[in-house]
């Protein structure tokens, strides 16, 4: 599981994160909070290989995997949405997920030129999944329709079975609930609960403290870069350090 | 990509049978329209000379067809911006051209040309593609202008400005194309190896996650696309067909020299390519024939004889016109690619 | 020793030329963010206007004609942004270079339909130079030396003592703050198109007092001034006016080892040395 030791990152002088150690080892479905600017993004971005951290090390599976390009994460098991969700608003909903499957052979040339055959056998097998994986997420019907058409609820939705479809071993989810409606929050919750079922693991940041509690086993507090708690989300809830550094300043 | 579905092949297929009748069409187009637009009287009488004028803007644009479905993968599929495009284009001739006067047969020639155009495009790919936008668009501008001082510089090996005439015409398996139908043949046949390659290469997941790439490269990255990857590739299939272009164009015109090879080809190209639609298959086709169809009846305007030489640079200026006129007004050109309704 | 001394000098001549497009080219881009690619045609038809007023039906004296030739640069450059820069304020990256494109070739090409591809000349005799311990210097190239002081002089004036100039600055720095804070950011932009095409047709007048006429003349010194404004790092105007001077000196220094068909690509090779080793311009941040 994801292991993090330790890491620092500075951007010129302001400190964004500072020495944070957790481990998600045995946790299905772990939060991160605090309030906003202590370093969340910034160490989702650093897990997810698209900064570089100052110091320290994060591990996955035991393997190091700080300063590590992003592409090669998915294949570790590892992928991440954004918190402005970032689908593909030219693709279709179809094609967004149809990306997503790990060591397709149509997309190296050698196989293009001589192993069409495999090719078309393997994209009927991602399009199999991909339809079930509509069907999980409940947007079957928006199977041809351009993301970009999507409401902003759908589409984060569709972000998040985007990388499931990945077969990840962990999910690092930035803010699912933010800028969508409470409707479609019980999608997300339901969706995210049947994926755990189905073996995800996540790693969630967000703001909206019922979704956290409802979801998460674990949950770690970060404030100016520093984890300032962890624990169960009773723990939390009462910890008079976390209400400071949500109330104080 | 939608021939790798389950939905039926044919499709595919279907579409390229129909692109092919396009292209056919538009070239029986050109035919009435030289004749309304008719060339000076002293020619009116030679009626063969109307038809070597259609068959070579076939020709043309069989081989600017080429040119700019190459560059369409790197601008259109991959959004690079490669503004030095043209250098390719004389690698690819010097290369096939050097060696053909030297008394190499053609099919080596040939491969010489593709391979030393895929070899530079792969050079420069390596510094060039870390750069972003308009860097890279200026470093591979800068490039083509470097290029052209290179042959232009080495006398030695490409005879400088007074360039390289008596390019032999090509041949291979026994046919030799020196008539004028015989190597429209041949542009044809090496247009349409090209299309099919094309469509293999962007109709297809490599040419899903290109288009990943080129939209978003940061979440492409996050699902596991090596953006440097796929840009390299993009770039280097793109340099190899421009080096065809190039090989086609040297054994046809018999005579190259480094002012061929200048900034003002790749806009041409550039302009082919937006005009048709850029991310689209049959764009550059589209947009070569528009093209040529517009520099033809350009030409035709019935011009007093002191003002033909205005003619190229008024041409040039309707098409720099042209240009930013398209951006401005309809930056999807004629083709426009399917993104959102 | 005298021909590397005179090659300093040489270099420093070449560099106020090129550091005078590079301010120009710099400063568009930290207004408005994009690199003006049509910016060589407005150094080319700089000298070209000048080229119009000296001869019939003008026929001005050199000295008159430039007055008119830089208003009418200064025009070009206004109508440029008014015609295609304006309208494409929120199009995408890849709309406006290609736009910028079509408008040099254009251009370019309006040019060549003017007065043909050969190259002119303003027809001046060819003086002889001053000789100043051991360099020699024409008159031509103690203007260029003056009039690059003075237009270095009146841009800081213009930028660091004029409320036009703090606006243009304030919009180079964040535009959307800048309108937010009440900037009126049209007018800071067409200052800014204002000062950049004067300098650009100052620079080509200079540069074909010293050299010639040809409509081709912008291609080459767009990508020089672009070289110099990575150099000093863009939208900084100091940093393009070192920037030219270094390419200057490198180009004339570089003849002394290679072949002269090449100096050309002097200032090309600089450029591709900056790129690959500045990462912070490369590639920006890894995450956008």
């Amino acid at each position: 599981m994801l292991e993090i030791r330790g890491v620092t990152k500075a951007f010129g002088g302001i400190r964004a994160v500072a020495d944070c150690t957790l481990s998600l080892e045995g946790l299905a479905i772990s939060g991160l909070i605090g309030p906003n600017g202590s370093g969340k993004t910034t160490l989702f971005n650093i897990i997810s290989g698209l900064l570089r951290p100052d110091g320290g090390q994060i591990l996955f599976d035991g393997v190091r995997i700080d300063g590590r390009p992003p592409h090669r994460m998915v294949r570790l098991g590892l992928i991440r949405t954004f918190q402005l969700s970032r689908v593909f608003a030219g693709m279709t909903v179809l094609d967004n997920l149809l990306l997503a499957p790990r060591g397709q052979h149509g997309e190296s040339l050698r196989s293009l030129a001589w192993r069409r055959g495999a090719i078309r056998r393997q994209e009927a097998l991602n399009r199999e999944k991909a339809l079930e994986t509509l069907e999980i997420l409940g947007i079957s019907r928006l199977r041809d329709e351009f993301a970009g058409n999507l409401s902003y609820g759908q589409q984060k939705l569709l972000e998040m079975g985007r990388a499931f479809m990945t077969e990840p071993k962990l999910i690092l989810l930035d803010e699912p609930a933010a800028g969508i409606n409470p409707s479609m929050i019980r999608t997300m919750i339901d969706t995210i609960v049947r994926m755990k079922e189905a073996g995800g693991r996540f790693f969630i940041i967000e703001h909206n403290m019922d979704v956290i509690v409802e979801l998460c086993e674990k949950i770690f507090v970060l404030d100016h870069g520093e984890k300032i708690a962890e624990g169960t989300p009773e723990e939390i809830q009462s910890d008079p350090k976390v209400l400071e550094a949500y109330l104080g300043g | 990509m939608t021939g790798y579905c389950v939905a039926p092949r044919p499709s595919s297929l279907r579409r390229t049978q129909g692109y092919a009748s396009l292209l056919g069409a538009g070239a029986l187009c050109l035919r009435p329209f030289c004749e309304a637009f008719a060339p000076p009287a002293s020619c009116r009488a030679l009626t063969g000379e109307r038809m070597d004028l259609l068959l070579h803007l076939c020709v043309v644009i069989a081989i600017y067809s080429i040119f700019a479905m190459s560059l369409n993968l790197e601008v259109g599929y991959t959004g690079l911006f490669n503004f030095g495009h043209v250098a390719f284009l004389g690698i690819g001739a010097y290369a096939s051209a050097l060696l053909s006067l030297a008394g190499f047969p053609f099919f080596l020639c040939l491969a010489a040309g593709l391979a030393a155009a895929g070899l530079a495009g792969f050079l420069l790919s390596i510094p060039a593609l870390r750069l972003q936008g308009d860097y890279f668009g200026i470093a591979t501008l800068g490039f083509g202008e470097i290029l052209r001082l290179v042959f232009q510089n080495e006398v030695w090996l490409t005879k400088g400005p007074m360039g390289l005439p008596g390019i032999p015409k090509p041949e291979m398996l026994g046919v030799r194309f020196e008539s004028l139908p015989e190597y429209l043949g041949l542009a044809v046949v090496a247009a349409l190896l090209t299309y099919l390659a094309m469509g293999l290469v962007t109709e297809s997941p490599f040419g899903r996650a290109l288009r990943a790439v080129r939209d978003d490269e940061t979440a492409a990255e996050i699902l596991g696309k090596n953006a440097f990857a796929f840009k390299t590739r993009s770039f280097v299939i793109g340099s190899v067909f421009a080096g065809l272009a190039g090989v086609l164009w040297a054994h046809y015109t018999s005579f190259i020299s480094p002012s061929d090879f200048t900034l003002n080809e790749t806009i041409v190209v550039l302009l082919i390519v937006v005009l048709g639609g850029k991310g689209t298959r049959p764009g550059p086709v589209v947009g070569a024939i528009a093209l040529i169809f517009l520099q033809e009846s350009l030409r035709f305007l019935r011009l007093p004889p002191e003002w033909t030489r205005y003619l190229g640079p008024m041409q040039q200026m309707v098409f720099g016109a042209l240009l930013v006129a398209l951006m401005v007004f309809r930056p999807e050109g004629i083709m426009r690619e399917k993104r959102r309704k | 020793m005298d021909i590397l001394l005179q090659s300093v000098v040489n270099g420093i001549l070449a560099g106020c030329i090129y550091a005078l497009f590079a301010m120009g080219l710099t400063l568009i881009y930290g207004v408005l963010n994009f690199v003006n690619f049509a910016h060589g045609e407005l150094i080319m038809w700089g000298a070209y206007f000048l080229y119009i007023f000296i001869s019939e039906p003008f026929s001005l004296p050199l000295v008159v004609a430039v007055f008119p030739a830089i208003l009418c640069t200064v025009f070009l450059g206004i109508a440029m942004d008014f015609a295609v820069f304006r309208p494409l304020r929120k199009a995408d990256r890849l709309t406006l270079l290609i736009a910028a494109m079509g408008l040099s070739f254009l251009l370019r090409n309006a040019a060549q339909f003017f007065w043909g591809a050969e190259v002119q000349t303003y027809g001046l005799e060819i003086t002889r130079g001053y000789r100043y311990l051991g360099v020699s210097l024409t008159a031509n190239q103690i203007l260029i030396i003056v009039v690059t002081v003075i237009c270095v002089i009146g841009v800081y004036l213009l930028f660091f003592r004029t409320s036009i100039g703090k606006s243009m600055r304030a919009v180079s720095d964040n535009l959307d703050l800048a309108r937010v804070v009440g900037i009126n950011a049209r007018r800071s932009i067409r200052a800014a198109w204002i000062v950049s095409a004067a300098l650009a047709g100052t620079g080509g007048i200079l540069l074909a007092l010293d050299t010639n006429l040809n409509p081709e003349m912008g291609v080459i010194n767009l990508v020089k001034a672009f070289a110099a404004t990575l150099i000093g790092g863009v939208g900084n105007l100091w940093g393009a006016l070192l920037g030219g001077l270094l390419i200057g000196l490198a180009e004339n220094l570089s003849v002394l080892v290679i072949s002269p068909g090449y100096k050309d690509a002097v200032a090309f090779a600089i450029m591709v040395v900056i790129l690959l080793t500045r990462p912070y311009i490369v590639t920006g941040k890894r995450m956008d």
